[in-house]
């Protein structure tokens, strides 16, 4: 054993060493998930608002005024022009100047005096689906809202209590990210997504090295085991993995604001396993992949799809095809995600979490079985 | 005592049958040569010798123990080389050999003084520091051979170690094989150069997978028959007038110069009898020694006595 431990150990330094020796690597290793992180979290924002809005008032009463002023107070919708001709509209829609424009029809102070309903038209620019669904949702709940303003208004200037009226007035409370920011949201899914990429992708490549420089056959002749290989092999790379999970959640916590409100000891443990679920699947990768380019390629493939669009870190599993969610299964990200969401924004641990990371451990171990097997194959044949 | 000993060893590759039923052995202590042309099936020979190949059918054991059946018992006693450059080439010359040493479980003490003496006897203790990319052809053969004797195994598996390297570098790495043949290491050498044949204990000729002369340099020398001449001036012209005489084994332009193989007598009689066939021409008649090249290349087309 003690001998396993100084052959493992001599894998580990030489894997430093080749790591420190290609400075270009490194820094890849390194800056990678900083400028992704940045990137991401800018780019891939969710958060819609200050939605530009077109306001076509033909009615030009004070009643209008205030109907339409209480788009510009609620935050969500900045008026950004004003029209008398709703044929503006689509001139405004079709150069991006507006993505919702709200028409007050004329008559509509007349019919608010006479306590008539009024009518509006909202009209949403429908080609960019996120912003015109929320778009849409503040429109309505902004009438909503009024109207029944001005229900409250009418049945007390006529005597009614509405209290009495059995009327339902649901409270609705965003837990965990009450201002639904979307890179709170965002940046404990990116954690796994850049773990994933930077470790599937090192291991990938490293044994198909090994055996295009001839090492793997001089490894073959001495007493180093396949295990001992594979563990030697993950172990820099664990590390590695950690520095960057590190560097993300200091840089999440100042720069986002990114709060840590569960176990940071099960966060670990859960992070550490997920390395190895990763370095396992890249050395999978590394045991089959005929060449260098081809681990390459399919290291990128098996990391950033995975990462992104099946472990729930950008959309909902729930919302995806069937066909999609059953692969997310097969992949470990998705089981990471809901277990840092759970750490960083629900205050959750081991407690709540252990089936994740029993499900986590599981992969973890045959993953590198399946890559010790794998590998063996090609050997000595 | 027995080194390697294999019996009907054979090895297939899809359809072609690169190691076909050899059997062979080599004494302990020799310096065996692997000598053939391209695809003679050396490289494999070696590679099911170093445990790194399995054989289709048949066996080989090293000091005993059965290569397919105990890999693990035979490997700590090998040192093998491949053909192909395998050292790490962003490690220097130095963590190279730390790397490997401490891979076969050499201890740390031990790994240091071998390293530093091993570099020294091969001229590398200079460069012990750069980067293996950095050295020149043979600087990486002699770093192989030294990551190979890091643990000091009996017997060396050299694949081809000397192709593509500059005449000098050949020249000091026999000269180290040597030094380790005088130290009682078993070596086998795969080589093309006929020259390199000379300077083993022991050859073995190679073609398609099956041993086709066998024996020590002097014995291989020894069977081919008559006398070997050099016919100088207008060799061209002496071949066609040789060409269809009964008497010529064998004929061959060898640089500037004819080479011909009389079928028997003495030197002095076989360059009087030449000199009378070539009447009329102006050629210059002289007998040469045999050298392991002539030898092979004759007894590829001659029978042996």
């Amino acid at each position: 054993m003690r001998a396993a431990g100084i052959r493992i150990g001599a894998i580990v330094r030489k894997e430093f060493r080749h790591l420190w020796r290609d400075r270009r690597l490194l820094g890849i290793v390194l800056l990678l998930p900083i400028m992704q992180l940045l990137l991401f979290s800018y780019a891939i924002s969710f958060d819609v608002k200050h939605i530009p809005t077109l306001v076509v008032d033909q009615d030009r009463t004070a009643a209008s005024r205030a109907y339409v002023s209480a788009y510009a107070a609620s935050g969500f919708f900045d008026v950004v022009g004003q029209d008398s001709q709703t044929s503006a509209v689509d001139t405004v829609f079709a150069r991006g100047d507006a993505s919702v424009a709200v028409v007050v029809p004329a008559g509509f102070g007349q019919r608010v005096a006479q306590d008539l309903t009024p009518q509006v038209a909202v009209l949403v620019d429908g080609s960019d689906p996120n912003a015109a669904r929320i778009g849409a949702a503040y429109a309505t709940a902004l009438n909503a809202s009024l109207s029944q303003k001005a229900t409250v208004t009418w049945t007390t200037r006529e005597g009614y209590d509405v209290a009495r009226s059995g009327f339902l007035e649901p409270r609705m409370r965003t837990w965990y990210n009450p201002d639904r920011n979307s890179s709170i949201f965002l940046i404990p899914g990116l954690i796994v997504a850049i773990i994933a990429i930077v470790t599937v992708q090192q291991t990938a490549v490293t044994l198909v090295r090994e055996r295009d420089l001839g090492t793997r056959e001089q490894m073959l002749v001495s007493p180093l085991r396949g295990w001992e290989l594979m563990v030697g092999k993950l172990l820099p790379w664990t590390l590695l993995a950690f520095a960057d999970i590190a560097v993300i959640v200091v840089l999440g916590q100042v720069v986002f604001g990114l709060p840590i409100r569960g176990s940071l000891w099960f966060l670990t443990v859960a992070a550490a396993v997920f390395v190895f679920c990763s370095l396992g699947m890249g050395l999978i990768i590394s045991a089959v992949a005929p060449s260098i380019e081809v681990a390459n390629i399919v290291g990128l493939l098996g990391s950033f799809l995975p990462g992104f669009l099946l472990s729930g870190l950008a959309f909902p599993l729930a919302s995806v095809p069937w066909l999609l969610r059953a692969i997310s299964y097969l992949f470990p990200a998705r089981y990471m995600v809901t277990i840092s969401r759970g750490v960083f924004l629900k205050g959750a641990g081991w407690a709540e979490l252990w089936p994740q990371l029993a499900l986590l451990s599981a992969y973890a171990v045959i993953a590198v079985a399946l890559a010790v097997l794998l590998a063996k194959r090609r050997e000595r044949v | 005592m027995t080194a390697v000993e294999t019996v009907d060893l054979t090895r297939d590759f899809a359809s072609l049958r690169a190691v076909d039923a050899l059997t062979l052995t080599v004494p302990e202590g020799s310096v065996f040569g692997l000598l053939g042309p391209d695809g003679a099936g050396k490289t494999t020979l070696i590679r099911m010798l170093a445990t790194v190949l399995r054989a289709t059918d048949g066996d080989a054991s090293v000091f005993g123990e059965s290569v397919s059946r105990a890999p693990s018992r035979v490997t700590p006693r090998i040192g093998y080389m491949s053909q192909k450059f395998c050292m790490y080439p962003d490690l220097s010359v130095a963590e190279n050999l730390e790397f490997f040493g401490t891979l076969r479980g050499v201890g740390r003490r031990d790994r240091t003084s071998r390293s530093s003496r091993l570099l020294t006897s091969m001229g590398l203790a200079e460069f012990a520091d750069r980067q293996a990319q950095f050295l020149s052809g043979g600087m990486k053969q002699k770093l192989m051979l030294a990551a190979t004797l890091m643990h000091e195994p009996d017997l060396l598996l050299l694949d081809e170690p000397t192709t593509g390297v500059d005449p000098v570098s050949r020249r000091e790495f026999w000269g180290i094989l040597s030094d380790l043949h005088v130290g009682g290491k078993t070596v086998i050498v795969a080589t093309p150069y006929m020259d390199e044949a000379a300077r083993c204990t022991d050859v073995a000729f190679l073609d398609a997978g099956r041993i086709r002369q066998r024996g020590t340099p002097a014995e291989i020398i020894g069977r081919v028959p008559g006398a070997l001449l050099e016919v100088g001036g207008p060799h061209r012209a002496a071949l066609a007038a040789l060409s269809g005489n009964p008497r010529v084994l064998s004929a061959h332009v060898h640089g500037d110069v004819a080479r011909v193989l009389w079928d028997r007598g003495s030197s002095a009689e076989a360059v009087a009898e030449v000199q009378a066939a070539l009447a009329g021409l102006d050629a210059d008649v002289r007998p040469v020694a045999m050298d392991m090249e002539a030898a092979f290349t004759f007894l590829a087309e001659v029978p042996t006595r």
